[in-house]
């Protein structure tokens, strides 16, 4: 999952050469080899340098306070929404939902890593919704369908239907 | 004496001494309560014989005899729902329920009922009444029946309580015609409020099974008045609907020889030294009237489905409406014929019986019902496309499974803003075997399906009237072609083309109104479970 990720993340930098990936551990932590170094281990850790080496440091975030966001939710990413249990979605998807009440991107108004990984990580949340919650969840699922439909994101998952209008209006069913 | 007899004697002269102090103790209590009760007594016959003797009023206010058709009075009695202030300060008399009474003082309030209106009445001690009649009044069981000569008088402020809240009854003369026992098993006020009032004031509701078990008292509930008289609006509205286009109102059996729909949901019932069937559905006699040259049909009548279904929308028993026509050329004119007859019930619903609407929506808020002209008119296919694009996976030729067509009438009525709405060219697969044969595409059938708020109504279609096909479809379908002889013999001697469909008179009436659970449409509903009353 992890290295699809990765390898998608690459295709929308435009890097040329795809990298090789290891993995290590039961989780499956990726690790990138390097030729004059240490080994980069972990999701985030590769995902940033593969940032810096397509010379995109906005995707970082623009100024201190967003590069901290940034991290934040990377940060989020792999240790709360992955491998969150069945009980926790309803929690994890109310809070996103307040977070992104007033924003337009997980930075306020930049695009930044922070959605690509969000939405890789969530996305298997959001195709098991139905269309009642999907409503629910107002912010998420606009910010979700903004995303999978940013230029070159949505390599390799589904595209989830979100419908223009709200059909659950009423009060009742 | 020795000592021990001394002794034993004081001890007993002691023992006695005790006996007789605790004796004197029990008398003197005995005698105190006899006392007590005596002046209480006294005074009992005292206030008795002065109630008798003050009460000027003995003759306006009782117990009256049971009605045995003594007389033949000459009394207008005067309905609660034309006390308006037109008729302000009047005598008159008239014979209601009392829904409640309240004694204040020298007053007593009460609330008279009668069906879906009430009015406020009030007896208050002066020269028409006594105190002892305002007694009585106040301890009239609620839901006894009482004849009541009054006043009417217009009031200042408006009554929002009651449905008459420009008038109110000072009565003069109050007669119980019919006396409730105390203890009612429901108490109407509960049974109207509102489920979510019910929670937050932390009131009480009753519920459903309460309600059906005691259903005579329910039905007395503005809320169940509302709805049968709405629901008796339909049945009219349906008949004269369809005899205006120049329907013939036909009565098909209810006890058959065969199942008509299928073996499964069929009750069996014992026919003298054999077997019979309760009617799944009139259709199969209904396309026999057709064949019989009657040409458009329609029948009321009831229908036995022995489905062990228990949902909010299914009973063993329901009326069905049903209509069957032969036509020129298309089935759509069949269609068209069927969506007319509902739009012309549901605007004869909205223009006649907005009171009742209204009654129902107070205790079960809903959207009015809303739909088009003419009636939108969706292909299957269609109706695929949009739930593909609203992310439901479903075959070409799959049947719609409840949650799906729930969801395709909300989609449907965010697009066209309609809750009514026709589905036509269901795939043939999932049709019965008297279902024919779209003519292009043999995937498809020329039925179709009509929904309200989402949930289907009628299920309908042109109808193979050839012996030939009618024979090859059974086969296919794995039919014993000996017990639908008969059937398929109708069809041997010139048969029109012709198609019609039915709807159940009880799923309508709960759709229209918005309600969640048919058995609130159902007088005396039967599911797996409830036999009576």
């Amino acid at each position: 999952m992890a290295l699809r990720e990765l390898s998608s993340l690459e295709k929308f930098l435009g890097l040329k050469k795809p990298n090789k990936y290891s993995t290590q551990g039961d989780k499956k932590v990726p690790v990138l080899q390097s030729n004059n170094g240490p080994a980069l281990v972990g999701l985030v850790t590769i995902a940033c340098h593969l940032v810096k080496e397509a010379k995109r440091p906005e995707l970082l975030g623009d100024s201190a306070e967003s590069r901290a966001v940034v991290q934040q939710w990377l940060e989020h990413r792999v240790t709360k929404l992955d491998g969150c249990t069945k009980e926790d979605v309803k929690t994890v998807l109310k809070d996103f939902n307040l977070y992104l009440q007033d924003k337009v991107y997980l930075a306020g108004n930049q695009f930044t890593l922070a959605d690509i990984f969000m939405y890789y990580g969530i996305h298997s949340l959001i195709v098991e919704l139905a269309i009642q919650e999907k409503e629910q969840y107002m912010n998420v699922t606009r910010w979700f369908d903004h995303i999978q439909h940013y230029p070159g994101i949505r390599h390799h998952l589904p595209p989830v239907a979100v419908l223009r209008n709200r059909i659950y209006t009423g009060r009742h069913h | 004496m020795t000592k021990e007899g001394v002794q034993g004697a004081t001890e007993e002269e002691e023992q006695q001494q005790a006996q007789s102090k605790k004796g004197l103790k029990k008398q003197q209590k005995e005698a105190e309560k006899a006392a007590k009760k005596a002046e209480k007594q006294a005074k009992l016959a005292a206030e008795q014989q002065s109630t008798e003797e003050d009460d000027f009023a003995k003759d306006r206010y009782g117990v009256a005899a049971m009605v045995q058709s003594q007389q033949k009075l000459d009394r207008a009695l005067v309905r609660v729902q034309d006390l308006t202030p037109e008729k302000a300060d009047q005598l008159i008399w008239l014979r209601a329920r009392v829904h409640t009474s309240r004694a204040k003082g020298k007053q007593c309030f009460l609330v008279l009922r009668q069906q879906q209106f009430n009015v406020q009445a009030l007896v208050a001690v002066g020269d028409r009444a006594s105190k002892q009649m305002v007694k009585f009044a106040a301890n009239i069981t609620k839901e006894s029946i009482v004849d009541v000569e009054a006043m009417v008088r217009k009031v200042e402020q408006k009554i929002e309580s009651c449905s008459q809240q420009d008038v109110e009854l000072h009565i003069e003369r109050i007669f119980v015609i019919s006396q409730s026992e105390a203890r009612l098993p429901l108490q109407l006020e509960d049974a109207v409020r509102p489920d979510g009032e019910g929670e937050e004031e932390g009131r009480a509701t009753v519920n459903q099974d309460t309600k059906l078990d005691n259903r005579v008292i329910d039905l007395r509930t503005t809320t169940s008045q509302a709805i049968f008289r709405l629901q008796s609006g339909v049945c009219q509205l349906f008949r004269d609907t369809l005899t205006n286009k120049g329907f013939v109102e036909i009565q098909t059996p209810k006890i058959i020889s065969a199942a008509s729909e299928g073996g499964a949901n069929v009750f069996t019932v014992s026919y003298f030294k054999t077997s019979a069937y309760l009617a799944q559905s009139p259709q199969l006699y209904k396309q026999m009237c057709i064949c019989a040259d009657f040409d458009k049909v329609f029948c009321v009548g009831p229908v036995f489905r022995a489905e062990d279904s228990n949902t909010h929308r299914h009973l063993t028993e329901f009326v069905g409406l049903d209509i069957e026509m032969a036509f020129n050329y298309h089935y759509h004119e069949v269609i068209d014929s069927i969506t007319d007859t509902m739009v012309q019930i549901f605007k004869g619903l909205r223009d006649n019986f907005q009171t009742e609407i209204q009654t129902v929506n107070k205790q079960f808020p809903s959207e009015p019902f809303k739909f088009l002209e003419p009636t939108l008119r969706l292909e299957y296919t269609e109706a695929l496309a949009m739930l593909h694009e609203a992310g439901v996976e479903m075959g070409d030729e799959d049947d719609l499974s409840t949650p799906n067509e729930k969801l395709l009438g909300r989609l449907v009525k965010e697009k066209y803003d309609t809750d009514f709405y026709v589905l036509d060219k269901y795939p043939l697969a999932v049709r019965p075997f008297y279902t024919m044969p779209d003519p292009n595409n043999p995937k498809y059938s020329n039925s179709y399906d009509m929904f309200m708020r989402g949930e289907e109504i009628l299920s309908g279609a042109q109808r193979v009237h050839d012996a030939q096909l009618l024979t090859e479809r059974a086969i296919h379908h794995q039919i014993d072609l000996e017990k639908i002889k008969a059937y398929i013999d109708s069809f041997r001697y010139g048969a029109p083309p012709h198609g019609g469909g039915g709807i159940g008179l009880e799923r309508v009436c709960m759709l229209y109104l918005g309600l969640h659970n048919v058995r609130q449409t159902s007088m005396f509903p039967r599911d797996p479970k409830r036999l009576t009353p």
